[in-house]
């Protein structure tokens, strides 16, 4: 039994706004010095699965850059690894309309891999699993399609693509999408687990009745008219949905929970991996004062800093006083400046003095290279 | 086999046994000693190759190469993984004829002519794998061919009074050397060797083979190699390098050597542009956490650690865990350290992997003009609640 893995980078780019204006989903910043597809490539490596294909839309050279020869998840191979499957791969001349569309698009890649099982994973919630698991769940129970769930997501707000009830032996009895699920439901985490075959029958028969969406046709449709048995594997260890701006901030600084930072990183043989940048360890300075923040190599920090995330390079000056933000890759923050409830993006320079202040239900975003 | 010609292949001399460092270099060569938070020794003169556009290098070693071999691996991390070139690591060997360990530091060099050879180098640099420092040695090596040197010298000024602890090069108004003194007595001048190196090669080659013939040498640079090159009328020119540079053979070397690093404008500045950086091998850790008990000041905090105690003028290397209520000062914490709460540090290097249980208390306070004594707790040790590691005390 040999499984192979399918990322889709650009799934809730839209949802995102300024932060996946430059960039796919996939490539957003998480952690200080993590991308968000770092976590699908490393719950792949470390669950054996040695050939990956990368689905993207547009907008992926910043994921391109990221990921390299895939040396740093050990995927720089002669044998399987990495594949872009970008739109010009193939003949279609536009983009996709749903993950159908571009699974159709890298059918010659389907067709000549080798392995039995797919694991398609979208990129938007982050979590270490080991799909050594899900796959031989899936196995066992026998079922057409596995999809991975988790309890406590449901709330009748949060609009999932995917929503499902089960019985007592985790047999999906009943699916929804794109729909507000009350707590009766468990959220689909984005990741399933079909044999390749069968993907490849699905995905060709789906996209001749001009179907391109695989939750509403393939799983749904399938389960509603053709009888299609679906297994659901509910997942037990810290899943973060990452598919909004309020979402990825929250989970962001949702970093500072022990429980949750410890969920995800800190596994034995669950270790994430990403690009290494050779930067100094963060220097803490004479008037520095952090306070439960995330902070990454490369930082200078002088001012103070309370309950935020702190990436690679950021400098803090003297005076400066940073209160629930998220602040990525070298951002230079000038004395005195005083801010709150702030993502800033890649290389934000806020000038001394600066106020800046957002809610926790609406941070302020700054665009990438902004001076304010 | 048809190999491109190099201009410059460096040769790392990295076999030291480093006994000065004791319990550090147990089990580990004196080059992969941890420096920096995140940085081994070796990976110094490494990144300086590097930034310096030298991509063919031998590491020479012997003493515990375990280590450094897993360390240096294919050499990615220093841009050194080359399908023509890149970093080797040279072992000795046993030959068809004789088998030998390195018998001195022209002799680890002799013995790896075939290697050397391969690259049909015009220039060899030769280096040492226990100094801090940043160095272009592109210039250096443009300074040998300007001055169409036979063998160019680094050297450093040092205070007259310290001169008798080095090798001394005293030199004419051009640079020329006439004469070269070990540790004298009454040194002529204070131009002090940093053993580094550059030999035209085909002159380096002819009398490494002499020397090796030599029974009565003992196979040594600055004792043999270099005099003989210039009884025999040579050109042997100082090339004089003024920034900072360390030593770090010593535990308080290297106690000073990593607190030059701290401070808003610290003696030794890891920081630069590309081309200017230090690389090092990266393990995938996640970004540290900061909780709101603990307190940093003037401090380097690597990444993978949990910091909840409080860290005064102090290095904490990666993936280090110190408690609530735990004190660390004046002291460099290697990586994997585990401080419990109420464990206090001060003035003390403790080696990767160690756990310092509750309420232990390491090394002491000195005055700023009293010489410090370091503590030190060698790898892999734990050090019980409440126990207490006197001030200089080696664990």
């Amino acid at each position: 039994m040999t499984t192979m893995g399918i990322i889709f980078a650009n799934i809730y780019d839209s949802s995102l706004g300024e932060l996946t204006n430059k960039r796919t989903m996939a490539s957003l910043p998480y952690g200080g010095r993590y991308r968000q597809i770092d976590f699908s490539l490393s719950n792949m490596t470390n669950s054996g699965i040695r050939h990956i294909g990368i689905i993207t839309k547009h907008n992926y050279q910043s994921l391109m850059n990221h990921i390299g020869s895939g040396q740093e998840w050990d995927l720089d191979l002669e044998e399987g690894g990495l594949e872009f499957l970008t739109p010009f791969a193939a003949d279609h001349n536009s983009s996709y309309r749903g993950k159908l569309d571009a699974l159709n698009s890298a059918m010659s890649f389907l067709v000549h891999s080798k392995e039995d099982y797919i694991v398609l994973v979208d990129s938007g919630v982050l979590c270490a699993i080991d799909f050594r698991e899900v796959v031989e769940h899936h196995i066992a129970s026998g079922a057409d399609v596995t999809v991975v769930v988790k309890d406590g997501i449901s709330n009748g707000k949060k609009q999932l693509d995917m929503a499902v009830k089960v019985d007592d032996e985790n047999r999906v009895t009943d699916i929804a999408v794109d729909y507000c699920a009350s707590e009766a439901y468990l959220a689909s985490m984005g990741i399933f687990v079909i044999s390749r075959e069968r993907l490849i029958r699905e995905v060709t028969e789906a996209v001749a009745h001009n179907r391109y969406r695989f939750e509403r046709d393939l799983v749904m449709h399938g389960f509603a008219e053709e009888g299609m048995r679906i297994n659901a594997y509910r997942f037990q260890g810290v899943a973060l949905f990452n598919e909004s701006t309020v979402e990825f901030y929250r989970n962001s600084l949702a970093l500072i929970d022990p429980e949750i930072r410890h969920g995800l990183f800190n596994r034995s043989n669950r270790t994430i991996y990403t690009k290494v940048r050779d930067e100094v360890p963060a220097y803490y300075g004479e008037f520095s004062e952090i306070d439960d923040c995330i902070v990454a190599d490369g930082c200078t920090l002088e001012g103070s800093a309370s309950h935020s995330v702190l990436f690679r390079g950021v400098k803090l000056g003297k005076g400066a006083v940073v209160r629930d933000s998220v602040i990525m890759q070298g951002t230079v923050i000038g004395e005195g400046a005083e801010l709150e409830c702030v993502i800033m993006d890649k290389d934000v320079v806020v000038r001394p003095g600066s106020v800046l202040r957002g809610t926790k239900e609406h941070p302020l975003v700054f665009k990438r290279g902004e001076i304010v | 086999m048809n190999f491109q010609k190099k201009h410059c292949v460096a040769m790392l001399l990295a076999g030291g046994q480093g006994s000065r460092l004791m319990v550090l270099t147990e089990n580990t060569a004196k080059p992969a000693v941890p420096f920096g938070g995140k940085y081994r020794i070796i990976d110094f003169p490494l990144s300086n190759c590097v930034n310096s556009g030298i991509d063919t290098v031998g590491i020479l070693t012997q003493y515990q190469p375990l280590e450094l071999n897993e360390y240096i691996g294919n050499g990615q991390p220093w841009r050194l993984n080359r399908s023509h070139g890149g970093v080797q690591v040279l072992p000795p060997y046993a030959r068809s004829k004789k088998s030998e360990w390195y018998k001195g530091t022209a002799n680890a060099i002799y013995q790896n002519i075939p290697f050397i050879e391969r690259y049909d180098p015009d220039n060899v640099l030769i280096l040492s794998g226990d100094h801090i420092y940043k160095m272009d040695y592109a210039a250096m090596l443009r300074y040998h061919e300007q001055k169409d040197a036979d063998c160019t010298i680094a050297v450093r000024t040092v205070p007259l009074a310290e001169a008798s602890r080095f090798g001394i090069m005293n030199t004419k108004d051009d640079g020329a050397i006439y004469e070269f003194e070990e540790k004298p007595k009454h040194p002529k001048s204070t131009n002090a060797s940093m053993g580094i190196y550059i030999f035209k090669w085909s002159v380096l080659r002819e009398f490494l083979i002499a020397d090796e013939e030599d029974p009565t040498s003992e196979n040594d640079f600055g004792k043999n190699v270099i005099p003989a090159l210039l009884n025999t009328g040579h050109k042997l020119f100082a090339y004089e390098f003024r920034g900072y540079w360390k030593d770090v053979g010593t535990i308080n070397s290297l106690w000073e050597a990593n607190m030059e690093l701290l401070g808003t404008e610290p003696a030794f500045n890891l920081y630069g542009e590309k081309g200017e950086r230090i690389y090092a091998r990266n393990y995938a850790m996640p970004s540290s956490f900061i909780a709101r008990e603990s307190k940093n000041i003037n401090s380097f905090i690597a990444e993978g650690c949990e910091i909840y105690g409080s860290i005064t003028h102090s290095i904490i290397s990666t993936g280090c865990t110190v408690e609530a209520g735990a004190i660390v000062e004046d002291s460099v914490i290697m990586p994997n350290v585990v401080i419990e709460t109420g464990a206090v540090i001060r003035h003390a290097i403790i080696g990767e992997d160690c756990r310092i249980c509750r309420g232990a208390v390491i090394g002491g306070s000195f005055a700023p003009e009293e010489p410090k004594k370091i503590s030190v707790v060698g790898k892999k040790k734990t050090i019980a609640a409440n126990e207490t590691v006197k001030p200089g005390e080696i664990y």
